[in-house]
């Protein structure tokens, strides 16, 4: 009978508060202790989600009166299923978002800005301001990350080929990958093929011709002359077999205990971020090492925040959110819990805390970060817009792997189409 | 008096016929009532969504903002410069034109089998219809991924007879014949309807074709075929829509890939809605999409009158 009286109090005392503060604006809307299930959603592989879960566990310890509502999947799922969720108003509370992704989803209003979150001493200001879109933060970056490569020490070792050494060229790359092929037994493979428009942006990036899609997806610059070379040579190594046939290359899927590139045998190295390299780790343990992507005159490669924890706009517990995140971000046991799975700790003082007892594996993801923090260059994620674009790069690169299309056609429709998209999107914003 | 006496019959006929009327009325109401789930139903999440498309199809609509008139500019656009539109759309009636004949052979077939009268038939017949009831679904179409992967288990077979299999669903020159072939494996739904209707046909047909010393094979081309024909027609038709609209095998097993070997028209019409953005453009497709399907199941009606047979005709072809 108490405890109902209380209950109707308390509803009363919630409706008029609500009402006050829709006035106010953006206060609290509820007291801090009512219940509250927070929807959070992430993508990644098996080893992130038990450890996000956990992470998840230990707040709700600290916080009894904020459990969690969780939902998570693979990188491509995860952003198959977003877009119907923005479009339907229905993201959760809290959601990964990823530096290819975010300018997609905060110019079109689905994330709040996070910029009132204080991180002072936490995260620099620089890094912060360099994150900004529009002069807005739409996602605390969690962690550094990194874009290097992987490669399958044991084997490399077995069979006496010269390991990949930090900084080297893309000269050097592609001779260990002529070297390798000789001396690894048919059917595997020292490098794969590639059909995506980043590996090849590192190429005219690290020969110092700038990005591909520019101001905002407004400019577009593809160097013919690099791009004849950087794919003449994937030409030339099709014919070798020194890359694995197309049939082959795509029915790779990464992290997948048989189709993943590496973790079948097939192949000696693959791309891999800081983040992730634990997953592949996990498959093969022991056997890898890392080394940064091969650099250009100007440098090669990425390093830098590009996991974001964001806020939908459409959130009713945005204060509660946004307390997780910023727990999530600067609480030492937090850290503890979720490690490296994130990439390096964006704040030090969690990293220093966990440093001594990470397990080697756990070393990998830093010494990846180490490797590629030198000769680093900007991250440079696809504009808003330039989605579609980006898909139909691969199924173009995809036709010359197949031998359906020649690199002069392919270059051709590659650059008709990106120019006719950045003509569309400089007027449009006129 | 006499012009009352006249005029009584007609009223009394008036009110009868009220009556009548407003019972039927009654009668319509408490109909409307009882099926009001499923209407509501309808016409909130069939009627009004195809109206919306409809006007979404003239807009551009990015999901996230409002929508924008554009007129025809998303059809003018389908028309003439889109490359994805003209590839999807030869797929996806290639698909057609090889699985539905294959599908409606092939259930055919399975069911004149299992129109035999054998002992513990009524075993088989639940055996052989069983994985159709998972249907065509996700379950089904990740199963068909990993048999036909280049390291699947059909290439494992394979490998047994010293055969060096390719990557089925991975390689342009094979992925769309193994989704015609996944097509044509989900053949559950048609084969109980072929099995009913060679149920329906009289064995007195053949007895007497029997007696006059038919063949197997006439039986079946002048008997069996003909009295099918309604049935065939039925699945036909329902096979072509269904085809056209094919969605889940593309997207699951081969993404559309490789190269759009297998961008199924559905496929790159979810492409444009949900992964790029356009609703409107998304919109529009789906629209021709209906006009497509619609002029074909017209021709079908036309050209039926040609071969499908109907009893109550009086045996005589229309």
């Amino acid at each position: 009978m108490l405890a109902a009286t209380l209950g109707l109090t308390a509803c009363g005392n919630g409706g008029a508060n609500n009402g006050q503060s829709n006035a106010e604006g953006k206060s609290n809307n509820s007291d801090p202790n009512a219940p509250v299930k927070l929807k959070i959603m992430w993508q990644g592989a098996d080893i992130r989600h038990q450890a996000m879960l956990k992470t998840q566990e230990v707040y709700t310890g600290l916080n009894p009166s904020v459990t969690f509502s969780p939902e998570y999947m693979a990188w491509d799922d995860y952003w198959k299923k977003l877009p119907t969720l923005a479009a339907s108003h229905s993201l959760p509370d809290v959601l990964h978002m990823d530096g290819a992704y975010i300018q997609e989803y905060a110019t079109r209003g689905t994330l709040e800005d996070l910029s009132d979150i204080d991180l002072t001493g936490v995260i620099d200001e620089k890094t912060l301001d360099n994150l900004k879109i529009n002069g807005k933060l739409y996602g605390i970056p969690i962690s550094r990350n990194a874009q290097g490569m992987a490669y399958n020490k044991e084997a490399l070792e077995a069979a006496g080929i010269e390991l990949p050494k930090k900084d080297w060229t893309w000269d050097e790359f592609f001779d260990f990958a002529r070297n390798a092929r000789a001396k690894l037994p048919e059917g595997v493979y020292p490098i794969s093929d590639t059909d995506t428009w980043d590996f090849y942006e590192y190429y005219q990036m690290g020969y110092g011709k700038g990005t591909i899609i520019q101001e905002d997806g407004k400019k577009f610059n593809l160097d013919k002359d690099l791009f004849m070379k950087f794919y003449g040579i994937f030409a030339e190594f099709r014919d070798k077999k020194i890359v694995p046939p197309a049939d082959m290359v795509s029915a790779f899927k990464e992290n997948d205990p048989q189709a993943d590139p590496m973790a079948s045998g097939k192949v000696m190295t693959r791309g891999a971020t800081v983040g992730s390299v634990g997953a592949l780790e996990q498959l093969m343990p022991g056997k890898i090492d890392v080394v940064n992507l091969p650099v250009g005159p100007e440098g090669g490669g990425w390093a830098q925040p590009t996991i974001f924890l964001s806020v939908s706009t459409d959130s009713k517990h945005k204060d509660a959110a946004k307390a997780f995140i910023k727990w999530f971000v600067t609480d030492k046991k937090a850290g503890e819990t979720y490690g490296t799975n994130f990439g390096i700790p964006i704040y030090d003082d969690v990293y220093n805390a966990i440093e001594p007892s990470l397990a080697p594996k756990e070393k990998l993801g830093k010494k990846l970060y180490d490797t590629a923090k030198d000769k680093a260059l900007p991250f440079s994620p696809a504009a808003a817009g330039w989605t579609e674009w980006v898909d139909n790069y691969k199924k173009t690169m995809d036709a010359v792997l197949f031998g359906q299309k020649s690199l002069e056609e392919a270059y051709n429709d590659i650059s008709k189409s990106g120019n006719a998209l950045a003509e569309k999107l400089s007027k449009s914003s006129k | 008096m006499k012009a009352e006496a006249v005029h009584k019959p007609a009223a009394a006929r008036l009110r009868l016929t009220k009556k009548k009327a407003k019972s039927s009325n009654r009668n319509n109401l408490a109909g409307y009532i009882f099926i009001s789930p499923w209407l509501l139903g309808f016409l909130l999440l069939t009627v009004w969504p195809i109206i919306q498309s409809f006007y979404l199809s003239f807009t551009e609509y990015s999901l996230l903002e409002a929508p924008t008139w554009t007129g025809t500019q998303n059809y003018a656009n389908i028309f003439k410069n889109d490359t994805d539109f003209t590839t999807s759309l030869k797929v996806t009636f290639i698909f057609v034109l090889f699985s539905v004949p294959l599908k409606l052979f092939f259930s055919l077939m399975v069911a004149m089998m299992l129109n035999k009268n054998l002992k513990g038939m009524n075993l088989y017949r639940t055996a052989i219809y069983f994985p159709s009831l998972i249907g065509g679904s996700i379950a089904v179409a990740a199963l068909w991924r990993n048999m036909f992967n280049l390291n699947g288990y059909f290439n494992h077979v394979l490998s047994w007879f010293g055969i060096q299999g390719v990557g089925w669903i991975t390689n342009p020159h094979t992925s769309l014949a193994t989704l015609i072939l996944l097509n044509t494996w989900q053949f559950g739904s048609t084969m109980v309807i072929f099995l009913a209707g060679l149920k329906q046909i009289p064995n007195e047909l053949y007895e007497s074709a029997s007696v006059d010393g038919a063949s197997k094979v006439r039986k079946f081309f002048h008997i069996t075929l003909p009295m099918l024909s309604p049935v065939m027609f039925f699945n036909l038709v329902l096979g072509i829509i269904g085809s056209f609209q094919t969605f889940t095998a593309a997207f699951i097993v081969t993404q559309g890939g490789p190269i759009n070997s297998t961008y199924m028209y559905a496929l790159f019409l979810y492409d444009k809605a949900f992964k790029h953005y356009q609703m409107g453009y998304a919109s529009a497709l789906a629209w021709i999409l209906l006009v497509i399907v619609a002029l074909m199941t017209a021709i079908n009606f036309l050209v039926s009158r040609y071969w499908v047979f109907y009893e109550t005709d009086g045996g005589k072809q229309k």
